[in-house]
């Protein structure tokens, strides 16, 4: 501001035109880039998916020739109705049994004095951190006409005529998504028993109330939001499912499966558009039902002081904590032991595993070397991107909180709750057939798949810490003389670093295993080791398909590993929001 | 050489479409000059901040300019003022020494090497820490007042016009900011940077400040040394800001020459013409106003003298130089309890005791009644 400074001498003879140069543009440029993305690639492809659902079975899209088609076959076909029917099924009861299985498991290890705490929590996560595809297969080897866990099972249950129902069908998705999704019920009902504070609970005990009673009017109420929250959870989860249907469905469809089968079988991309919406709306109708009832049964705590949690501690109830524990770990993670001991044998039909080998692993090199640089390729660039959009995205509307914020929050988010067969349903809608830009078959559409169904990840990772991160530091930059884009760089990127790459962290290790999007996008040239892996059950070749699972899980886990060790704890929490 | 600095007509409006408009700066005008510090006092949410980030370009007036010299400053971009400033939470980067956290703006600002590790290690030395700087740790290390310190040193390197410091000092402990608010002083003094300096500490803007000016909902009060502000506060709110003042409620008797005749409750006093705060039309006899007294005005006594008031003593406090008694007057003279600054001990007055209060002569000053709080 010297006399002598040329800028502001030349603002002393300033014009409005000159003004308005004077401004920063180079920010407006950047977060454009975000917006228009998000337009062409998620919003647009939605609007084309609810045109096609009230169109003629076709694949070009034309806004000519309104029908109820697609809606009426929910109707008239013997199928459809069996499938809607399925979806709902399967996931109330999946739901149902992840919260008979997590809330007790959740009190037991939050309220019951028991050993090695932090390893059932850890064990208890891993589950929803491997591939959900994997856990279908190996049961099928565990509990097919003569796996080793139906006979034992059957011989159990002898005594009182039951027979264990066979694994394809409606029985085995139940099993296997209860067995995937069950830690999410678990972690949250964990975390809400042991942060409940205790006096509430000692205060209805000095009133003169049985346990029981407190139970029921005191514990089971505080913690009932966190418990809707987890059932909404599993319910959206269980209902966009795509792998384990695919692999043990059998006769039995569900939505998601349901359009792959209009899709694969017939191109029939209207059919599946209606099928998509169907299966949104649903889940739409759910959460809107989650809320309102969470919303009626909000309590804040009243309390300034709260007294250390009274563990249980009778022989009884701890002897029955450790086993239902122990029981439901092993359960849970039984798929993930098969799995790498079929992986060194030809086959396991009977009891147990034939013929040893290492063929399985050797081959890996010749026939799926492919597929490991697709999968990499194509999860890494993905990731890349998602970080570069998730952080735009959520610096905007946090820092520049423009008008629509809420809006903008709100289609960012949305893939979170679409399932992923739904995802490539919409840009399928958008670039195939007749569309202006064709994308089918393409590494492209894989790719912006990836980014729309992840990117909430890294967004929710970075909005939470650009929260915490004080405006001042930015402004700051920014008085000292920087630019928009100096500050963003210097000082907005390098303080979010650690929020995006751990979001980053939780994209890469979720899109290696992706099969529910790619199954409807790839192509020959594109295919990726999930693809392959599911090919090979489709075959029958098991140890091909454990072979490529022990490689998926050991790349997974070194990477949740390695990233658990620089990050702490933060890794386990992201993954139950996840 | 440096410019003066002069808001014309300042308004600031927040949120001026919307629903809830906050008026948080009204027809500010005042001009700051060239190398002086100047201290912006007043209590919480009265619009120090705002005025600030208006001036730093943080935030847009809604109306009004404000000059540099005479180069309109309103409408330039923040990043192209070339002002400096200082933070209440001191926004280091963690993520870089405090080498880099101090060179910040010489970056910025493409200077070579050289320069900057020769400006850098001036402007610690300025400051204070030489002996840091060859450490060159990350911020987070380093104590609150050596925080504060290269917080400074970050906002002086590049040769801002202007030197902004929001509550510099609220982030430190009492013992630290009675050091550092002469630290700054001398800081500026060395530089000779017109710096705003903003508090809510009356006693640190007396301390630190040339001039000061105590602003309330917005409204600049008044301007003024800290020495005028005390001595000649223009009404009851400056007054009882700069240093505590005791009112008393009383009724205009009637106008003797130069000499202003009050009742207080029945009593009568005196005070100068020259001493009243207030219009003169406010001294038509029936009109009530206030009689201001500083604690070392008035004078406590056991038996009733000429002028007096009664009351009873609440507290009675040594406090080293001077004894505090607070004193409860009768709700008509006064809602609050008075306090007075004796010399010593008045002799055979204990807590509880009913006490006579009278003013020292000529000291009092009278206030309308507006605006006091
Ligand atoms: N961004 C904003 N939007 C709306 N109102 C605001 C905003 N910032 C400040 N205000 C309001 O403007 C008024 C002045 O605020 P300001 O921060 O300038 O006060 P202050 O004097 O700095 O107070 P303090 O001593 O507490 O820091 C307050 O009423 C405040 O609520
Ligand atoms: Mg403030």
């Amino acid at each position: 501001m010297k006399k002598n400074s040329p800028s502001m001498e030349s603002i002393g003879a300033e014009s409005r035109t000159k003004r308005f140069f004077q401004k920063d543009f180079s920010q407006y440029l950047v977060l454009a880039v975000p917006m228009v993305f998000l337009a062409i690639f998620l919003l647009y492809p939605m609007f084309t998916t609810l045109v096609r659902a009230f169109m003629a079975p076709a694949d070009d899209l034309a806004f000519h020739g309104f029908s109820l088609e697609g809606f009426k076959q929910f109707v008239v076909s013997r199928l459809y109705r069996k499938s809607l029917y399925n979806s709902f099924v399967v996931s109330i009861s999946v739901t149902l049994l992840t919260l008979l299985i997590g809330i007790p498991m959740g009190y037991f290890v939050a309220r019951v004095k028991m050993p090695c705490k932090n390893l059932i929590l850890s064990l208890g996560i891993l589950p929803v951190i491997m591939p959900s595809f994997v856990g279908a297969f190996t049961w099928v080897i565990l509990m097919g006409r003569n796996g080793i866990v139906r006979v034992f099972l059957n011989w159990l249950l002898s005594p009182f005529g039951v027979t264990v129902p066979s694994i394809y069908g409606m029985f085995g998705m139940i099993l296997c998504m209860t067995l995937t999704y069950y830690p999410f019920v678990f972690q949250l009902a964990y975390g809400a028993f042991a942060s409940a504070n205790p006096l509430l609970e000692e205060a209805a005990m000095l009133m003169g109330a049985k346990k029981w009673r407190i139970m029921r009017t005191v514990t089971f109420p505080l913690v009932l939001p966190s418990l809707g929250a987890a059932a909404l959870l599993v319910f959206v989860r269980a209902i966009g499912n795509f792998g384990i249907p695919a692999m043990i469905g059998g006769d039995s469809y569900v939505l998601p499966t349901l359009i792959y089968f209009e899709v694969n079988g017939f191109w029939n991309i209207n059919g599946a558009s209606s099928i998509a919406v169907v299966n949104v709306l649903i889940t739409a109708l759910v959460l809107w039902l989650q809320k309102y009832m969470v919303s009626k049964h909000e309590y804040e705590t009243i309390s300034a002081s709260r007294s250390e949690m009274k563990l249980h501690e009778g022989k009884a109830i701890r002897i029955m904590a450790l086993v239902f524990c122990l029981l439901v770990l092993i359960a849970s993670l039984l798929p993930q032991l098969t799995i790498i001991i079929m992986s060194f044998f030809t086959k396991w039909v009977g009891l147990f595993p034939e013929g040893f080998t290492l063929q399985n692993y050797i081959r890996i090199p010749t026939y799926s070397h492919r597929e490991l640089f697709n999968s990499f390729y194509l999860s890494i660039l993905a990731t890349f991107l998602c970080a570069i959009l998730g952080s735009l995205v959520a610096y905007i509307t946090e820092r520049k909180k423009p008008k629509g914020a809420a809006l903008l929050d709100l289609s960012v988010m949305a893939p979170f709750i679409l399932p992923g067969t739904v995802v490539s349903i919409a840009l399928l809608s958008a670039f195939s057939g007749n569309s202006a830009i064709r994308l089918t078959g393409t590494y492209t559409i894989i790719v912006i798949s990836y980014m729309i169904r992840r990117t909430p990840y890294v967004y929710r990772s970075v909005a939470a810490s650009l929260t915490q991160l004080n405006p001042s530091l930015e402004e700051a930059s920014t008085i000292m003389g920087a630019s928009w884009f100096y500050t963003f760089r210097k000082v907005s990127v390098p303080l979010i670093l650690p929020a995006i790459i751990s979001g980053s962290i939780l994209t890469l290790t979720t899109l290696l295993q992706e099969l529910s999007t790619t199954i409807l996008l790839y192509s020959g040239k594109t295919r990726t080791v999930p693809i392959q892996i599911y090919g090979a059950v489709a075959d029958g070749k098991l140890g091909e398909a454990s072979a490529l699972s022990v490689v998926l899980l050991v790349v997974v886990f070194i990477i949740v590993y390695g990233m658990n060790r620089s990050q702490g704890n933060k890794m386990a929490s992201a993954f139950k929001m996840g | 050489m440096s410019q003066n600095l002069t808001y014309e007509a300042v308004d600031k409006i927040y949120d001026e479409k919307g629903k809830n408009p906050v008026h948080a700066l009204k027809d500010v005008s005042f001009t700051i000059n060239a190398g002086e510090l100047f201290c912006l006092l007043g209590p919480s949410g009265c619009g120090k901040t705002t005025l600030l980030r208006s001036t730093a370009g943080l935030e847009t007036i809604s109306s009004g300019r404000m000059m540099y010299g005479d180069v309109d400053i309103s409408t330039i971009p923040p990043y192209k003022r070339n002002i400096g400033m200082v933070f209440q939470s001191f926004a280091l980067y963690p993520h870089m020494t405090i080498f880099e956290n101090v060179a910040y703006g010489l970056r910025v600002r493409k200077t070579p090497d050289a320069e900057v590790k020769r400006k850098v290690t001036e402007v610690m030395e300025l400051v204070g820490l030489q002996e840091e700087l060859k450490r060159n740790p990350s911020p987070t290390g380093l104590s609150g007042g050596q925080q504060q310190r290269v917080a400074i040193a970050r906002a002086l390197v590049y040769d801002p016009d202007i030197l902004l410091l929001d509550e510099p000092l609220a982030n430190l402990d009492a013992k630290l900011r009675r050091y550092m608010r002469a630290e700054i002083r001398r800081i500026q003094k060395a530089t000779n940077i017109t710096t705003i300096f903003v508090t809510h500490d009356q006693e640190e803007a007396m301390a630190v400040g040339d001039r000061l000016a105590v602003l309330k909902k917005g409204v600049v009060e008044q301007i003024g040394t800290s020495d005028e502000l005390y001595t000649q506060p223009r009404n009851a709110f400056v007054s009882n800001f700069i240093g505590k003042m005791n009112f008393l409620e009383s009724t205009i008797a009637g106008l003797d020459g130069d000499m202003v005749h009050c009742k207080i409750n029945g009593t009568e006093l005196v005070v100068p013409v020259e001493k009243c705060r207030c219009h003169m039309d406010r001294l038509a006899a029936g009109h009530e106003v206030l009689v201001g007294a500083r604690p070392e005005m008035l004078v406590v006594s056991k038996e009733p003298v000429a002028r007096s008031v009664r009351g009873t003593v609440k507290i009675i406090q040594h406090l080293g130089q001077f004894v505090r008694y607070e004193v409860d007057l009768d709700r008509t003279i006064s809602e609050t309890i008075f306090e007075i600054d004796m010399p010593g001990m008045v002799r055979g007055v204990h807590e509880h005791d009913d006490v006579y209060i009278s003013v020292k002569p000529d000291v009092a000053a009278l206030f309308s009644k507006e605006g006091r709080e």
